[in-house]
C-alpha cells in the first residue's frame, strides 16, 4: 500500500505502478489535472509535488509516495482563488480552457521560486505548455500580474 | 426539443432559424442529411425565482460563445452578465443547432437570444404595468426589477412579477431590440463567463465524465491508412488482468476493462495481423499529384475573357504555391462516453454538432431521434475539426454490447492520425497588371485535396481586388489524408497563394506592398482595415525588399475584413514573428474582449502553420502523431499582437473566430521576402529556410 498527500489529505493506493494522472482523475475523481499527451511535452498534466512541478502523466503513484501533492483543485482556500487563478480570472486568460489548469500550476511553481519574474522568466517557465486557442499573452500578463508587477 | 413551460416565464422561438444557405449547403455536403427541427424551442426562461437562462444549441469550445450570449441577454434584460445563466449543448435541454461552425454563433444565435430577451423584456413591463399602475413608458428594466422612472421606489422584482405564474410567450416578429445607441452591456468589455470554473479545474470536459460502472475501452485502430485487418488473435489479451470483454464487432476491435491502465495493456497484448492497401500516396507525392489529377472543378467567379486579358497585359507573373495537410491537434484528444438505460442513449461528447451526432447515433441504432441524448460539455479545441465526432458511435456500440456505461478516449496518437485534416493545396496564379500594378487579367485555379467535400476548398477563393478579366477555379484532388474543417476552412489557405502573388506584383514593379492593394481594392470596408492595420503598425511606405522584414496581407472571411502587417526577424532557420498589427471589421461588435481574444488565437494559431506545423505521411502512416515530432507554437516565441476593432453598427455582426488566421501566413511570407529577398511560396516557411 502506498500513501500520499494529495491537497492537504492523507491517501492511499494500492498499485506502485498506477499512472499518477489516471490514479488522480479516475481513482480520486479530481479530473482537473488533464491527460494532453501522455509524454510530458503538453504540460496538461502538471502537478505539484513537494511545490516542484511534475508531469503527472509521466509518473507513476509510487515514485511520488510519501510525497505532498497539489493539483488545480487543491489551489483555493474555499472561495478564495490562488492570486495566479484570480489574475486569470481578470485577465479573462483562457478559451477552452483545457490547458489552463497546467498553466497555473506551472506558474504557481515558478512564482515560488522566482516571486518577481520578468516577461522573458515567465515565458521560458510555461515554454512547456502548450496552449491551442493561442491564449499566450493574456497568460503571460496574467502571471505577471500575480506576481504584483504591474502590466 | 420539445418547448415545455416552466414556473415563471418561458420565451419561445423558431429554432431553425435564419440558417444562410451557405452554412447548410456545407453542412449537407460535409455531414450528410440534416433534419432542421424547426422548433418552437425555449430560448430564454425567467424562473419564479427571478434567474435568466439562457438556452442555445451552440457549444463552447473556447471560442466564448456562453459570454457573448450571456452579454446580448444582459443587455436587453438591463442585468449584469454574470447574472445570466447559459446551457448549450445538450440535445435534451437546448432548441435544435445545425452545429458550431462557420462563425454563426453570434451572427445568428446572437440575435435570437437578443429577441427572445428583449420579448421577456417587454413581457416583464407588462406585468409590471398591472401591477405597479403606470404605463410601460415611464417603466425601466433594470437590475433585475423592474421601477417607475419617476420614483425608483416602485419597484418589482422579476420574481415578485412572475410569483405563481407560468407564462409562456412567442417572440414576435418584429420584437423591438435596444438601439446600438443605448448599448451599455454589448460592445463594453467585460469578464469572461467561465474563466473561474476553467481555473479551477471545475469545468467539465468530455474527457472527464466518470459514471458508475464504467468501463474504459480501448480501440484497435489499423496499423496503416486503408489497412484491413486480416486475422485478430485475443487470447493473450483476454487473460490481462481487469479485463471485462474483448469486442469484435463488425470493424470494431476494442477492449473493455476496469482502468485506463488495464485496457492499454490488454490492446497492447491483442495480436493483430494487417493487410496493407497498396499505394498509399506519401507527403512527397502529393504536389505532383495534384498538379496532374484534379476533378470537379467549380468556378467560384469568372467575368471577361482572362486568356485574352493576359495576352494583352504589358506585365505578366505566373506562380505556384503550395500548402501541405496540417492535423489541428486540439488540446483535448476526444473522448465520448455512453450510456444506455433500455432503448434510450445518453451520450456524452465534445462535439461541435451534437443534434448532428444524435441524428447518427438514431440512424446507427434505428432509433428514434427522441431516444438519444447527445451532451456536448466543454470542449477542449475543436477549431472547426470536432464536427465529425467517431467516439460517439465506438462508445454506444460498446456499452450496448457490455450493457455498461462505456468510455472510449483517445491517445494523443489516435487523435492526431484518425481525425481529419486541413487540405493540402496547389494553387497556380497567372495574372496580368499594368506598369502601375493595376490588374488586368487573373487567372486563380486552385486543387484542394478536399475529395467529396470541395466547398471547403472553394472557401475565400474569389478575390477582392478588382480586376475586369477573372476567372478563379477550384478544383478537389486526392485526399491521402481525410479532409476535413478547420478555422477558416480553406480560405486561409487560398489566401496564402493570392497575398503572396500580390506582393510579387508590387515587388516586380517596385511599389509599397500596401500601396499595390489600395490601388486595387474598391471595397471601403476592405480599404478602411487595411489603412489602420498599416497607421497601427506604423508602416513606412518602401518597395519590398526593404530589408526592414515588414510584411502585410488583408483577408475576408465569413463576411469579416482584416488586415495584419507583421515584422519579423530571421535567427538561422528560425523566423522570429515579433510584432503582429491587426484590424478587423466584423460589423457591430457584440464584445469586443471576446473578438480580440480570438483574433490573438487565430494569428498565433496560423502562425503554427505559417512557420513549422505540416503532416508527415508515408506508406498510409502519419509519421509525426506525437508533440514530439509535431511542434505548435509556444508562448516562448508569441509575438506582440495589437488588435484594431473597426466595426460598426452600420454593418451587421459577423464572425470574429475565424477571420485572424486568413491574412497570417502571407503577411509572414511577404516579411521574409522583404527581409531576406527570397520568395518563399510553400508552406511551411521555416522547412524552406
Amino acid at each position: 500500500m502506498i500513501s500520499l498527500h494529495v491537497n492537504g489529505e492523507r491517501r492511499d493506493a494500492r498499485e506502485s505502478r498506477r499512472n499518477l494522472l489516471s490514479y488522480l482523475r479516475f481513482d480520486l475523481g479530481l479530473t482537473g489535472t488533464k491527460y494532453g499527451c501522455g509524454e510530458g511535452l503538453c504540460g496538461a498534466c502538471t502537478v505539484l509535488v513537494d511545490g516542484q512541478p511534475l508531469r503527472a502523466c509521466l509518473a507513476t503513484v509510487g515514485s511520488v509516495a510519501g510525497g505532498h501533492l497539489t493539483t488545480i483543485e487543491g489551489l483555493a482556500s474555499g472561495d478564495v482563488l490562488h492570486p495566479v487563478q484570480q489574475a486569470f480570472v481578470d485577465l479573462s486568460a483562457a478559451q477552452c480552457g483545457y490547458c489552463i489548469p497546467g498553466f497555473v500550476m506551472s506558474a504557481v511553481a515558478l512564482l515560488a521560486r522566482v516571486p518577481q519574474p520578468d516577461s522573458g522568466q515567465v515565458r521560458e517557465a510555461l515554454s512547456e505548455n502548450m496552449c491551442r486557442c493561442g491564449t499566450y499573452l493574456r497568460i503571460e500578463r496574467a502571471v505577471l500580474r500575480a506576481s504584483g508587477v504591474s502590466d | 426539443m420539445t418547448a415545455y413551460p416552466v414556473a415563471g416565464l418561458s420565451i419561445q422561438g423558431a429554432s431553425a432559424l435564419g440558417l444562410p444557405l451557405p452554412a447548410t449547403g456545407y453542412a449537407r455536403q460535409a455531414y450528410g442529411t440534416v433534419s432542421a427541427d424547426f422548433g418552437p424551442a425555449t430560448w430564454l426562461t425567467v424562473g419564479a425565482d427571478g434567474r435568466v437562462t439562457v438556452f442555445a444549441g451552440k457549444v463552447e469550445y473556447g471560442q466564448g460563445i456562453r459570454w457573448g450570449l450571456a452579454m446580448a441577454a444582459a443587455e436587453e434584460l438591463g442585468l449584469q452578465t454574470d447574472a445570466v445563466n447559459v446551457v448549450l449543448g445538450d440535445t435534451d435541454r437546448v432548441p435544435w443547432d445545425i452545429g458550431t461552425f462557420g462563425s454563426q454563433s453570434t451572427r445568428y444565435t446572437g440575435v435570437q437570444v437578443r429577441r427572445a430577451a428583449a420579448t421577456a423584456r417587454e413581457t416583464l413591463l407588462e406585468l409590471a404595468v398591472a401591477r405597479l399602475d403606470l404605463p410601460a413608458d415611464q417603466l425601466t428594466c433594470e437590475g433585475g426589477s423592474v421601477t417607475s422612472r419617476g420614483d425608483g421606489g416602485r419597484s418589482l422584482r422579476f420574481e415578485d412579477l412572475l410569483e405563481n405564474q407560468q407564462l409562456v410567450r412567442e417572440i414576435p416578429e418584429n420584437v423591438q431590440l435596444k438601439a446600438a445607441s443605448d448599448f451599455t452591456v454589448m460592445g463594453t468589455n467585460t469578464k469572461r463567463l467561465d474563466v473561474i470554473e476553467r481555473v479551477t479545474g471545475r469545468a467539465v470536459y468530455s474527457r472527464d465524465v466518470i459514471r458508475p460502472g464504467m468501463l474504459f475501452a480501448r480501440v484497435l485502430r489499423p496499423i496503416a491508412f486503408g489497412a484491413s485487418l486480416a486475422a485478430l488473435d485475443t487470447s493473450l489479451a483476454e487473460r490481462m488482468p481487469g479485463v471485462f470483454q474483448i469486442v469484435t464487432d463488425d470493424g470494431l476491435v476494442a477492449v473493455l476493462a476496469g482502468t485506463d491502465q488495464q485496457a492499454d495493456a490488454a490492446h497492447d497484448a491483442l495480436i493483430a495481423e494487417w493487410t496493407e492497401r497498396l499505394g498509399n500516396i506519401s507527403q512527397w507525392d502529393l504536389p505532383r499529384l495534384l498538379a496532374e489529377e484534379s476533378r470537379d472543378r467549380v468556378t467560384t467567379q469568372e467575368a471577361g475573357d482572362v486568356e485574352s486579358a493576359l495576352s494583352k497585359a504589358s506585365h505578366r507573373l505566373e506562380a505556384t504555391y503550395y500548402v501541405p495537410y496540417i492535423p489541428v491537434a486540439p488540446m483535448e484528444p476526444r473522448a465520448a462516453v455512453a450510456e444506455w438505460e433500455g432503448t434510450s442513449l445518453t451520450v456524452w461528447a465534445g462535439t461541435q454538432r451534437p443534434f448532428g451526432i444524435r441524428s447518427e447515433l438514431a440512424a446507427l441504432f434505428g432509433i428514434e431521434e427522441k431516444q438519444v441524448r447527445v451532451i456536448a460539455p466543454e470542449i477542449g479545441g475543436g477549431f472547426g475539426g470536432k464536427s465529425l465526432y467517431r467516439p460517439a458511435m465506438e462508445a454506444a456500440k460498446l456499452a450496448r454490447i457490455a450493457a455498461r456505461p462505456v468510455r472510449v478516449a483517445y491517445s494523443r496518437d489516435e487523435e492526431m492520425t484518425w481525425s481529419t485534416f486541413r487540405p493540402a493545396a496547389l494553387i497556380t496564379i497567372r495574372s496580368g497588371f499594368d506598369g502601375d500594378g493595376r490588374l488586368t487579367a487573373w487567372d486563380f485555379h486552385a486543387v484542394h485535396t478536399t475529395a467529396d467535400r470541395p466547398m471547403i476548398g472553394q472557401r475565400g477563393s474569389e478575390t477582392p481586388y478588382q480586376v475586369k478579366d477573372l476567372r478563379v477555379v477550384v478544383s478537389a484532388g486526392p485526399a491521402p489524408l481525410k479532409p476535413g474543417s478547420y478555422r477558416s476552412l480553406g480560405c486561409a489557405v487560398n489566401h496564402f497563394a493570392r497575398e503572396v502573388h500580390t506582393d510579387e506584383i508590387a515587388a516586380s514593379l517596385g511599389v509599397d506592398p500596401v500601396e499595390i492593394r489600395l490601388r486595387n481594392l474598391p471595397d471601403p470596408r476592405y480599404r478602411r482595415v487595411l489603412e489602420v492595420a498599416s497607421a497601427q503598425f506604423g508602416w513606412h511606405t518602401a518597395a519590398a525588399p526593404s530589408g526592414a522584414g515588414v510584411g502585410v496581407a488583408i483577408g475576408l472571411d465569413v463576411g469579416s475584413y482584416t488586415a495584419e502587417c507583421v515584422s519579423i526577424e530571421v535567427q538561422g532557420k528560425e523566423i522570429a514573428v515579433n510584432r503582429v498589427s491587426a484590424a478587423l471589421d466584423c460589423g457591430l461588435v457584440f464584445n469586443p474582449d471576446g473578438a480580440r481574444s480570438q483574433m490573438e488565437g487565430a494569428i498565433v494559431m496560423g502562425l503554427g502553420s505559417t512557420l513549422f506545423e505540416a503532416a508527415e505521411f508515408e506508406n498510409g502512416r502519419l509519421l509525426n502523431g506525437s508533440f514530439a515530432r509535431y511542434r505548435v507554437p509556444r508562448i516562448n516565441r508569441t509575438p506582440q499582437i495589437d488588435v484594431a476593432l473597426v466595426g460598426t453598427d452600420a454593418n451587421p455582426s459577423t464572425g470574429a473566430g475565424e477571420p485572424g488566421i486568413v491574412p497570417i501566413a502571407a503577411a509572414v511570407a511577404n516579411a521574409l521576402f522583404d527581409c531576406t529577398s527570397n520568395r518563399i511560396r510553400e508552406l511551411p516557411l521555416q522547412r524552406q529556410l
